[in-house]
């Protein structure tokens, strides 16, 4: 049951925060939405695009024009009146759809890195970078992956020096709260001053 | 194996199509798509809701929103899909049953202030 925070009275003000979790297939998304939170999947159905199509095998299913998409949606109490929500989002260009939604309104997001696939991280990169919102690169350090400084990812991604690029462990729910840290530190030192930015930036207050 | 076989597996699909439930409707009533985060309630304006005339899935979703609570909690509790579950409330809504608490604009910067009582928050998890 995920109703919003309520101290009793559905106009205690809240504010709710949007932020992305995406990465490559196998990245890690799944983990780090469940270290800190209580994960959930969110399914959508979708239209197939012509984009889609060329990627889904549709033999002997000629009549399927929707897909479905799974989520995974996680939510973080933040004392009586916060509440972040996670959306750990398929990392292929085939779901921009999906993306240009989630992406609308959100705080920020988080970049998965393995650096043993480091280009299935492009996509998600290229994609903040275009849409302006403020992304942080979190390498997941699996066991048996070499590992790299961040700065050498930094630089093997092409990244602004401005883009937080940190080691986490997606497991672990200390590594994940700092990769959020980081990741909000980067949007309130980032943020425009005197701002009619039209910058995405947190949408709800109940 | 004949052709039918295909359909046999979990790639055919769930038994009843997902907007099935939404009478075929892909589209909100009103047109207007809420957010992942939007919030949404019961009103139970003039006394109570009459519950006749709705959906099974129009009822869960009542009963979740008995609470303030969001779309994307609302599609998650249900496990239908966000598409479905716009349509449903797009209806509910339009009956007057449930409103959509209202929102700061979503290209609105937040507040240095309200991102530092984020930061203090996380930072004390």
């Amino acid at each position: 049951m995920g109703s919003v925070p309520s101290d009793g009275t559905a106009e205690s003000p809240h504010s709710l925060f949007k932020i992305l979790v995406a990465g490559g297939f196998g990245a890690g998304k799944t983990t780090l939405v469940g270290a800190i939170s209580e994960v959930r999947p969110l399914r959508t159905e979708e239209p197939l695009t012509s984009a889609s199509i060329a990627f889904d095998d549709l033999n002997g299913v000629d009549r399927k024009t929707s897909t479905t998409v799974a989520m995974d949606f996680g939510r973080i109490t933040i004392g009586s009146r916060l509440v972040l929500y996670l959306f750990g989002t398929p990392g292929q260009e085939r779901f921009w759809f999906m993306w240009d939604e989630l992406a609308y309104g959100a705080l920020g997001a988080v970049v998965l890195a393995d650096t043993r696939r480091l280009s299935d991280c492009f996509p998600s990169v290229d994609y903040f970078e275009k849409r302006e919102l403020p992304f942080v690169v979190a390498i997941n350090c699996f066991d048996d992956a070499i590992r790299y400084d961040p700065e050498e990812v930094r630089v093997a991604l092409d990244l602004d020096p401005r883009v937080p690029t940190v080691l986490c462990d997606a497991r672990q729910v200390g590594s994940v709260k700092q990769v959020l840290i980081t990741l909000v530190e980067h949007v309130l030192a980032n943020r425009p001053k005197g701002g009619s930015d039209a910058r995405p930036a947190p949408v709800t207050e109940v | 194996m004949g052709a039918d076989d295909k359909w046999l597996d979990r790639d055919s699909g769930p038994v009843v199509r997902p907007y099935a439930v939404t009478g075929g409707r892909t589209e909100p009533a009103d047109g207007e798509v809420l957010d992942l985060i939007a919030v949404v309630v019961v009103t139970h304006r003039g006394g109570g809701p009459d519950e006749a005339g709705l959906s099974p899935e129009h009822r869960r979703i009542m009963t979740l929103c008995e609470r303030p609570v969001t779309v994307a909690d609302v599609a998650a509790d249900t496990g239908l899909p966000l598409g479905v579950v716009r349509v449903l409330l797009a209806d509910l809504t339009q009956q007057g049953r449930i409103s959509v608490l209202p929102q700061r604009r979503a290209d609105e910067q937040p507040s240095a202030d309200l991102l530092k009582e984020v930061l203090h928050g996380l930072r004390a998890l």
